[in-house]
């Protein structure tokens, strides 16, 4: 179900990066995640993406090594880490919520990690010096975190997980607390922070949007396993099963002879019936009626009904699309062979 | 919103304050009659003296008692607050249906009656060689104590976010940075009041006590017992206002911890 772009290594050693090998987490009877296999290359800001119960916080958790392996083994370059405790992987996270210590300030916050490895005062200083300055915050360094704002608090725990320079960044959810349009704005920082440092980020998340404009690649993730991994262009233009094809981005299913296929809104052509009297029939050709006309701002977005009763999703650039159809006008819809993709049954 | 019934509101507040002095004027006996002249337990009718606490603070037996009360409940206060907090922090971390087992058994200290374990550490201790020691007196209000703590730090814990413990363990701290840094000053407030409970607890203990000393070991409490069985001694009741004394000063401790705390989160 992987895209072949995602098994081939990009030069470099074979084993470089963070392997995971059949990884499976078991609660009872319930298995959340299911032999995972997947290749993290060094580097990387590769995303886990999916509804909550999917499996990929769980994932992350036995990355970090809070959440015990049921079966299967995590390697760092080559070497297996599997029975590392948490505190000697060398793994940075910025936790869900943030997990701040309440009790230290803004510096000494980033300190910690510096600061039981017992390095040399001088080395701490400075090199949180540079971390407050990485995430802009040099003059809240004596504040405490409960004195800080959401997006704040968000960048101290940025700087606390990057201040030890570890080889991976594990992030869960580090946004979900914000509104939108700070989340927005974080999102550029971060993607800004992770070409500067370098770090692997392994990110976790079930806002599509999040996944699509700041990752490498994606794992869409369902029922612990992963749906389909690839760059974002290929998750949106490929999407490989109706679950990868609705959850990123939104689809229309046509049900044909020869299986499902995905089609996405905006890759629908939709004229007045009237305008295409001479144009030739092109393949896909088909008549329809205008349902409902809703208007995003930049998009149109049309319902409409072919004559078999089955309604498609037609979007429509608001400014270049021509005059807005009304509801109840005839259309032509049609699109080219390309726009349809042949999608592989959902696993169950 | 203002009360509209005045009336209502009256009954209310004298009856709270009957309820007070119901529960208080006990313990505030011993204040006239610790100041009383005579040589007998009475209220003191003409003039007042201090010769009780004279006696008190004088005679060598109700200092060594003193002493050893002392001895005793901060010994065993440290030994309950380390254990207990231990205790919680462990259960905490595991939080199975097995821990809440063992939890339970931890406070049934709590709900045993003291005359049955007072029993018990008889048994226990007579083939020991404990009995009218100071360790075996220590070691008993230990476990009496200890289920405080463990109750003040659990309470503490649950306002816990067992995130903060993940966060410095990824960040590369052991277990016992993490408890010394992280854990413990998240968690000082419930310690320190264990503390205080546990050192109440064991500074007016006489059940226990009674059954584990002899000659060598005699609390406060247990003078202050054969001082009214033997003899009625005022000087019982100076004991009294000095021990309500401490105790006082003790929660007025912690209720000033239990205030920086409260600041100091918002």
């Amino acid at each position: 179900m992987t895209q072949p772009s995602a098994q081939t290594h990009q030069g470099s050693a074979p084993y470089e990066g963070l392997r995971l090998n059949g990884l499976t987490k078991r609660f009872g009877r319930f298995t959340a995640v299911d032999g995972v296999d997947l290749h993290i290359r060094r580097g990387e800001f590769l995303t886990l993406l999916g509804p909550s119960g999917s499996g990929k916080t769980t994932l992350l958790m036995m990355i970090a090594g809070f959440q015990d392996i049921s079966a299967g083994d995590i390697a760092l370059d080559g070497h297996s880490i599997t029975t590392v405790p948490a505190e000697k992987r060398n793994f940075g996270m910025v936790f869900q919520g943030y997990a701040l210590f309440p009790h230290m300030s803004v510096r000494d916050n980033i300190a910690y990690p510096l600061s039981v490895r017992k390095r040399p005062h001088a080395e701490i200083t400075a090199r949180v010096d540079e971390m407050l300055e990485l995430v802009q915050l040099t003059k809240f360094d004596t504040r405490l975190p409960g004195q800080l704002s959401g997006g704040q608090q968000q960048r101290v725990a940025l700087a606390r997980a990057l201040c030890f320079a570890p080889p991976v960044l594990l992030l869960d959810e580090p946004l979900g607390a914000l509104d939108k349009k700070l989340r927005i704005e974080v999102q550029a920082q971060l993607k800004a922070i992770h070409q500067r440092v370098g770090t692997t980020f392994i990110y976790v998340t079930h806002d599509q949007e999040e996944a699509l404009s700041m990752s490498d690649r994606v794992v869409i993730m369902q029922n612990g396993r992963i749906e389909q991994l690839g760059t974002p262009q290929e998750l949106y233009q490929r999407p490989a099963t109706q679950f990868a094809a609705s959850f990123l981005g939104k689809s229309n299913f046509l049900h044909c002879s020869d299986g499902l296929y995905a089609l996405r809104p905006e890759k629908i052509d939709i004229c007045p019936a009237t305008q295409t009297a001479g144009a030739p029939l092109g393949p896909h050709r088909t008549t329809a009626v205008v349902h409902s006309v809703t208007y995003f701002g930049s998009i149109l977005s049309y319902t409409v009904a072919l004559p078999d009763g089955t309604t498609l999703q037609v979007d429509v650039d608001a400014w270049r699309g021509g005059p807005t159809l009304d509801r109840g006008a005839q259309v032509t819809l049609d699109w080219p062979d390309e726009a349809a993709v042949k999608l592989a049954p959902d696993t169950p | 919103m203002m009360q509209k019934s005045g009336l209502g509101q009256k009954i209310n507040r004298v009856w709270a304050i009957f309820l007070l002095v119901f529960l208080v004027a006990p313990a505030l006996v011993a204040l006239p009659v610790s100041l009383t002249p005579k040589r007998f337990l009475s209220m003191p009718t003409d003039t007042l003296s201090l010769r009780h606490f004279e006696k008190l603070f004088t005679s060598p037996e109700w200092i060594s008692s003193f002493v050893q009360s002392a001895t005793i409940a901060l010994t065993s206060a440290a030994f309950a607050t380390i254990l207990g907090t231990l205790c919680a922090i462990g259960l905490w971390r595991i939080s199975s249906r097995a821990g809440e087992v063992v939890r339970a058994f931890l406070l049934l200290p709590l709900v045993i009656p003291p005359i049955i374990s007072a029993m018990a550490f008889y048994r226990l201790f007579v083939p020991l060689g404990l009995i009218d020691s100071y360790l075996g007196l220590m070691l008993a209000h230990t476990v009496l104590a200890a289920p405080l703590v463990l109750i003040t730090v659990s309470a503490s814990l649950a306002g816990f976010d067992p995130r903060l413990e993940q966060a410095s363990r990824n960040l590369g701290a052991s277990s016992m940075t993490t408890l010394l840094r992280v854990i413990l000053p998240s968690i000082r407030p419930g310690v320190l009041a264990g503390a205080v409970f546990a050192f109440i607890a064991s500074w007016d203990e006489i059940v226990v006590t009674l059954f584990l000393s002899k000659f060598n070991v005699y609390t406060l409490p247990r003078r202050m017992w054969n001082g009214i069985r033997e003899n009625t001694d005022p000087t019982v009741a100076a004991a009294a206002v000095v021990l309500i004394g401490i105790t006082i000063i003790a929660f007025l401790i912690w209720a000033l911890v239990q205030r920086r705390a409260r600041t100091q989160n918002s």
